[in-house]
Formats: structure tokens, C-alpha cells, sequence
């Protein structure tokens, strides 16, 4: 069994502003090693939970616990150095002049050496391929580059937790497939990585474990082969399985043996049954 | 006969300080009523043209073009593209970063301000947008107190409320649930039925290739093909070379196109998928 690392206990949020209760009573363990992908409606509460984990935001009640340290009172700095949080709006993270800059910050705040923060901003560059763009003004430039410096600047300071909110809002093809490449490193290297979508494609081929979120409240939390078959939550929380497990769906009028998630797997499930059939 | 709306002649762009060509001898027409859809990677340029065809690029934020863009008959090096917001209504890819107002139902108001609506429309307007947009009950929050997806629905809720002739939509559904994506699909085709002009981009395929008549595909600043959504949604093989997906169905078909022929044309929608793979039905059940 692998090792909890964030644990909430009837965690409630309400915003001051508006008295919006955004989180009504969140019970929630994350383990090591899962790659776990938080679904549901907008203004459901999955960005308000997520920034509990790294001190951005504190409970109105109920407690966060990281890696079994109950972190009240910890400061954000102290909850960020171990889980780093991607923005959903790369406009809200960025904030110095240069992107080298921005990759050094992480590193530099936690005190890493100069030879470590080398070794691992180089690493990153060559990951997600910035270095042409090194001294460039990160304000300047277009919004899906923003949101790659983003991950690169957090991913600089190798957090053990690594939170994406949605990391594939504006990527293209090549993108998703290096966000792919970056988490199966980081699930390889046994960081956990928590992430945030709309995009049920993504979601259904990419993580090992879905919680759905919605009205504040934990709807459904289970492997996303479960999920996907689960109509009624996911109406509930406004959302759909991807294209190809709703053919699916149809084709084998819910008699499934197993949940096709991928167009890969469709194929390979319609060949190899007719092969057998004829 | 076809009224051109928006016609592309021949227009390259670099933004100032760099030497990259970003949009390169780009020559196509739009007419009114067509429901474009434009797709291309990360760089491709599709949010500069976006800006190029409302004259903000070069008229305002700079950069040096050469060729034409003309808008409704009227060409925007004249213009400086000044009037371009009578015909065209846009939500930028980071709208949501630049609310002006302190509610929600005074920012989808705001737009049409400057049009000289009867107070009675602006509220009914506001009204259809907010429903459409699902943001009803948050009249009077902030802007800047809304979740991320919220925030996107606001910037949409804006312009549908505004209804020009043209409106374009730049990744505008990235941050939205499943459910407020169709919603928000479903209302531009309602909109498009009426006689607008609908220019999307987004990378979500599978909604482009069940609501958009043509599709435009951008590769670094070239126009690499522009036409009916089916016949560029089946070429798997141009679009993954510029790294653009096909629909899922789409890539189902092709990918059992040796062991099963379907009942009709390669799918692109999942409506004419099950249609297509009708001849499956139960079999993928059986076992061996
Ligand atoms: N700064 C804020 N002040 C007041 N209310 C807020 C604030 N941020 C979010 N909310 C509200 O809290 C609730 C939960 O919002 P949250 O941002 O956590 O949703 P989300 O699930 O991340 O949504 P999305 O998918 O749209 O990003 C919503 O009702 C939202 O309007
Ligand atoms: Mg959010």
C-alpha cells in the first residue's frame, strides 16, 4: 500500500466575498504514487480544493494534513516547496521579466545550490524545449507558451506533489503528448501528480484514479474505468465520457466485458472479436 | 449568391521585435452565414489572425503586415480598422483576464453600451446570455470572484449578449465543463441558424466536427487547407502531419478500415459513427 500524502478531514471553505461556500465537508486521501485527476462542473470546488494543499488558501473548518503533518499554521512557502501548484491562469503565476527568471525562482526560494539549481533548470528546458525563448519577457508571450513556462517554472523546484489545474487548456497535440511525457516522469520518479480538466480524453487515458467534484461535495472517486460507465454521477456533474467509450456504449448496448477508453483499445477490441467471430 | 463577409488577401504579419513571419500570404473568403472552424498547433498563428481580422493586429497593437483584410466591403488599411466592432464581436483566448465591470451582469452589459441599445433589449439580451451562459444567479457577484470556468462563460455570455454578425471565439470552451461546452456549442449553431457568422477556434475536434460547415487549417502562418469539415476531417494523414487530431470515431474507422467496410460514408460525428459501425452492434460483446 502506498504512503498517504495529502489527507483532508471534513475540509469546508467558504469565501468571505458573497459568502460563497465552495467546499462543504471534503474527506479526501491522496497516496504516493497515484496520478489522480479531479473532475466536474465549473464552480464545483476543484480549484479551492487543490490551493488547500499548498496553503494559497486556509479551512474555514476541517483539516489538511501533508504527508501526515497537520498543516495549520504552516506557511505557503513550507506547503509549496513540497506541493507545487500549477495556476488555471498562467497570468496569475507569472511575475518577473524574464522566463529564465522565472524558472530560478522556485529553486532559488527553496535554497537549492547553484549546481543543483543548474542541473534541474536545464532539465526542464530540455523537457519542454524553452531554450529559445530564455530571455524573453513571459508576458509577451502567447497564452499556451505562458501556460508551458508555468509548469516549467514549477517543475524547476521538483515538488514530491505536483498539482496541474488545467494543464491542457490551449495545448495542441504536441503539447498534450510532452504534459503526457512530463507526468509519466514524474509518476516514474515517484512524485504524485494531481491533476484538474475538462478534457475527458485526456482524463480517461491519463490518470489512474478520477474524483468528481461537485457542489463543494465529493461525488464519485474511483479508477476512470469506473467512472466513465457511471451515467448518473456523471450527469450529475456535468460531465460526459470521451467519444469513443460512448460509441462504445452504444455498440455493445451496455453489456460491456470492459470499458474502452481509447481509440487504440476500441480497435483492438473490434478486431480481434470479429477475427474471433468469423 | 455567397455575400462575402470577411475576405483574406494575400496578408502576412510579424509582431514588432521579431523577426518571425507569423502569418504568411494568407488569401481566403469567408462568407456570411459560413460556420468556420479553425484548427492548427500551438504557433500555427490562429490567435493572430483572430486579431488580425478585427484590425487590433497591426492597428493597434503594432507590428508590420503586408496584403489586405477586408471586413464587410470595406478594406482595413483604410479604415485602421476602425468600425470593425459593428460588424465582428470577439472573446480573445484571455478573455477572462480582462474584465472591466464589478458584476457580472454590468460586464455582459458593457459591450452593448457603446451601441445605443433601448434599456429593455440590453436587459433582455443580458438575460439570454446570462441563461445561456448559465451565470443566472450570479448577477451581482465579481468578475474576479468567479471560478476560472465561470470567468470563461462571462467572457462568452458578453459577446453572444452583443449578437453581431460576426462573432469569433478563441478557445473559448478550454475551461468549461462537458456540459457547458455543448451548451455553449449549441447556442453559436443557434445563433449561426439565425443567419451569424461563427469563426471558432479550439482544439476540442470532436465539437468543430459536428458543429462547423468548413474547417481551416493553419501550419506556422500558412493556410495549408480550407474546406467542408468532412472532407479535412477525414484526411488523418494531412492533419497529423501539421499535429491535429481527427475526431476519436473518425480515427476508430479508419484504424478497422481492413477488417470492416461501414454502412456509410467515414464517420466524423459520433451520431454518424454508430451509424457507420451499425454492422457491430453486439459483436464486440460475443465471446470467443
Ligand atoms: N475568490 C473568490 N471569491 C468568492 N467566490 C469564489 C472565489 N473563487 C471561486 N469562488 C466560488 O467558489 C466556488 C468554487 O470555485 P472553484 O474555483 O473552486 O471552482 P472550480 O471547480 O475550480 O471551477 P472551474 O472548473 O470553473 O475552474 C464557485 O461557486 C466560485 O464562484
Ligand atoms: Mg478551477
Amino acid at each position: 500500500m502506498s504512503e498517504t500524502v495529502i489527507r483532508t478531514e471534513n475540509l469546508v471553505h467558504v469565501y468571505p466575498r458573497g459568502e460563497v461556500k465552495a467546499l462543504k465537508g471534503v474527506n479526501l486521501e491522496i497516496k504516493k504514487d497515484d496520478v489522480v485527476s479531479i473532475i466536474g462542473q465549473n464552480g464545483s470546488g476543484k480549484t479551492t480544493l487543490v490551493r488547500h494543499f499548498n496553503g494559497l488558501l486556509k479551512p474555514t473548518s476541517g483539516k489538511v494534513y501533508l504527508f501526515d503533518e497537520d498543516t495549520e499554521g504552516q506557511s505557503v512557502a513550507e506547503m509549496s516547496r513540497r506541493c507545487g501548484y500549477v495556476f488555471q491562469n498562467p497570468n496569475h503565476q507569472i511575475f518577473t521579466t524574464k522566463v529564465i527568471e522565472e524558472l530560478e525562482v522556485g529553486p532559488r526560494n527553496f535554497n537549492f545550490t547553484a549546481a543543483e539549481m543548474k542541473e534541474s533548470i536545464e532539465r526542464v528546458v530540455e523537457l519542454m524545449d524553452l531554450k529559445d525563448i530564455l530571455e524573453q519577457h513571459p508576458m509577451t508571450l502567447d497564452y499556451t507558451t505562458k501556460k508551458i513556462v508555468t509548469i516549467a517554472s514549477v517543475l524547476a523546484f521538483k515538488p514530491e506533489v505536483l498539482i496541474l489545474d488545467e494543464p491542457t487548456g490551449g495545448l495542441d497535440e504536441v503539447g498534450r503528448q510532452m504534459l503526457t511525457r512530463i507526468i509519466n516522469m514524474m509518476h516514474d520518479e515517484g512524485h504524485t501528480v494531481i491533476m484538474i480538466s475538462h478534457d475527458m480524453d485526456y482524463v480517461a487515458e491519463n490518470s489512474s484514479r478520477v474524483i468528481v467534484m461537485c457542489q463543494g461535495e465529493v461525488l464519485d472517486d474511483n479508477v476512470p474505468e469506473k467512472i466513465f460507465l457511471n451515467s448518473e454521477v456523471l450527469e450529475k456533474a456535468q460531465v460526459e465520457p470521451p467519444q469513443i467509450t460512448q460509441l462504445d456504449l452504444f455498440l455493445s448496448a451496455g453489456k460491456n466485458e470492459e470499458t474502452i477508453l481509447s481509440v487504440e483499445k476500441f480497435i483492438n477490441k473490434y478486431n480481434a472479436k470479429r477475427g474471433g467471430n468469423n | 449568391m455567397a455575400n462575402p463577409i470577411i475576405e483574406v488577401k494575400n496578408y502576412s504579419y510579424k509582431y514588432d521585435g521579431s523577426d518571425v513571419i507569423v502569418l504568411k500570404d494568407l488569401s481566403f473568403t469567408i462568407n456570411e452565414g459560413d460556420f468556420v472552424g479553425i484548427v492548427g498547433c500551438n504557433k500555427a498563428g490562429k490567435s493572430t489572425l483572430c486579431k488580425s481580422l478585427v484590425g487590433i493586429l497591426p492597428f493597434v497593437a503594432g507590428g508590420s503586415w503586408s496584403g489586405e483584410i477586408i471586413v464587410d466591403g470595406k478594406s482595413l488599411n483604410e479604415t485602421r480598422g476602425s468600425g470593425v466592432t459593428d460588424v465582428i464581436g470577439i472573446v480573445f483566448q484571455d478573455a477572462e483576464s480582462q474584465f472591466t465591470q464589478q458584476t457580472v451582469e454590468d460586464e455582459i452589459a458593457f459591450a452593448m453600451c457603446n451601441f445605443g441599445y433601448s434599456r429593455e433589449l440590453m436587459i433582455e439580451r443580458v438575460k439570454f446570455a446570462a441563461e445561456a451562459c448559465g451565470l443566472s444567479s450570479m448577477y451581482d457577484r465579481s468578475p474576479y470572484h468567479l471560478s476560472g470556468g465561470q470567468q470563461q462563460r462571462l467572457a462568452v455570455a458578453s459577446i453572444l449578449a452583443l449578437q453581431p454578425r460576426v462573432i469569433i471565439l478563441d478557445e473559448s470552451t478550454s475551461q468549461l465543463d462537458p456540459i457547458g461546452r455543448d451548451e455553449v456549442f449549441r447556442l453559436v449553431r443557434e445563433l449561426h441558424r439565425q443567419g451569424k457568422t461563427i469563426i471558432m477556434v479550439d482544439h476540442n475536434i470532436e465539437m468543430l466536427a459536428e458543429y462547423a460547415d468548413k474547417i481551416l487549417v493553419l501550419h506556422e502562418g500558412e493556410l495549408v487547407a480550407y474546406d467542408e469539415s468532412h472532407k479535412v476531417f477525414t484526411n488523418k494523414e494531412l492533419l497529423n502531419r501539421h499535429s491535429v487530431r481527427v475526431p476519436q470515431v473518425t480515427d476508430a474507422a479508419l484504424g478497422l478500415k481492413e477488417t470492416y467496410t461501414g454502412n456509410s460514408g467515414t464517420p466524423i460525428t459520433l451520431k454518424e459513427a454508430e451509424e457507420y459501425f451499425a454492422g457491430l452492434k453486439g459483436r464486440g460483446d460475443q465471446h470467443e
